[in-house]
């Protein structure tokens, strides 16, 4: 996807969770948050806000749009 | 208890189904020799009245006993998609299907029985079994069984059905476009012309919606690129 980065996959190995925990968190499968820390998938804002909660960081700071 | 679930998986539902239905054929088959044999085949032969007559019991208990079958039958496919519901209301799930059921796409060559009934009788429903290749598609709905909806799915599920009407819809325009404009083609080949192209993209659209939701899931990066 152009001119977005994600930066999950950092701060969710930073809480020491797997994608199928993070995943049961938000209530998504796994395969959608391994598209989503390859980039490959723009989340709605309460999917970003709940993964943002998830691993107590910043939305910004996950999913970097230039 | 125990006794009884064993007894129950030795002898499958679907195993008791076919052997009902067959029964029920080898009944009915029974009582039309009957009645070809020893009632004059009055009730094999299309009549215009009817009265009663005790030889016309085996024929009537057949027909009856294969109403009972259609009936429950029908009681159990509707029992199955409420289930179905509920269960996807429920879990948030899709539908728990085999993907065997793929299989019964094969049931759209029925269509071809359609230049019979028409040819012989003028009857064009035969044409309409072509829709049953959509069934091809639970091939992909089983594969994707009791996935968890999330918004990905629901988003890719959109797409899928959008691109699938869009190419039936274009299908049915330009097929419109030309038995409109062929003016060789007769009343008598425009009707099946459309009634087959009709249900053909019917078919198509049905299978298409299920295909490409399938690859949109698995295969995200290549279905961007086609989407440009």
């Amino acid at each position: 996807m152009d001119g977005f980065t994600c930066n999950l996959k950092t701060y969710r190995v930073l809480k020491g969770m797997t994608q199928g925990e993070l995943a049961d968190i938000v209530g998504v499968r796994r395969e959608t948050i391994m598209r989503l820390e390859k980039a490959q998938y723009n989340p709605s804002l309460k999917l970003a806000v709940d993964i943002s909660r998830a691993v107590e960081a910043p939305i910004e700071a996950i999913f970097v749009f230039d | 208890m125990d006794t009884q679930k064993k007894a129950a998986s030795k002898f499958p539902r679907w195993a008791a189904l076919t052997l009902g239905g067959a029964a029920c054929a080898a009944l009915t088959a029974a009582a039309a020799w009957y009645d070809l044999t020893y009632n004059g085949g009055k009730l094999v032969y299309p009549i215009h009245s009817y009265a009663f007559a005790p030889t016309d019991i085996p024929m009537l208990l057949a027909v009856g006993l294969d109403v009972l079958y259609a009936l429950y039958l029908a009681f159990l496919l509707v029992r199955g998609i409420r289930a179905q519901k509920e269960h996807t209301a429920k879990t948030g799930r899709t539908r728990r299907l085999s993907p065997k059921l793929g299989f019964l796409g094969f049931c759209g060559f029925l269509g071809f029985a359609g230049f019979w009934t028409y040819g012989a009788m003028g009857d064009l429903t035969g044409f309409m079994f072509f829709a049953f290749f959509g069934f091809f598609g639970f091939f992909f709905e089983g594969k994707m069984s009791n996935t968890l909806m999330d918004e990905r799915y629901k988003e890719n599920a959109v797409r899928a059905e959008l691109k699938a009407l869009r190419i039936g819809f274009g299908i049915i325009f330009f097929l419109l476009l030309f038995a409109g404009q062929a003016r060789r083609l007769t009343a008598e080949l425009v009707a099946p012309i459309l009634i087959a192209g009709i249900a053909l993209t019917v078919a198509l659209t049905i299978f298409l919606s299920e295909y490409l939701l399938y690859r949109y899931d698995h295969d995200d990066a290549a279905a961007m690129e086609e989407d440009g």
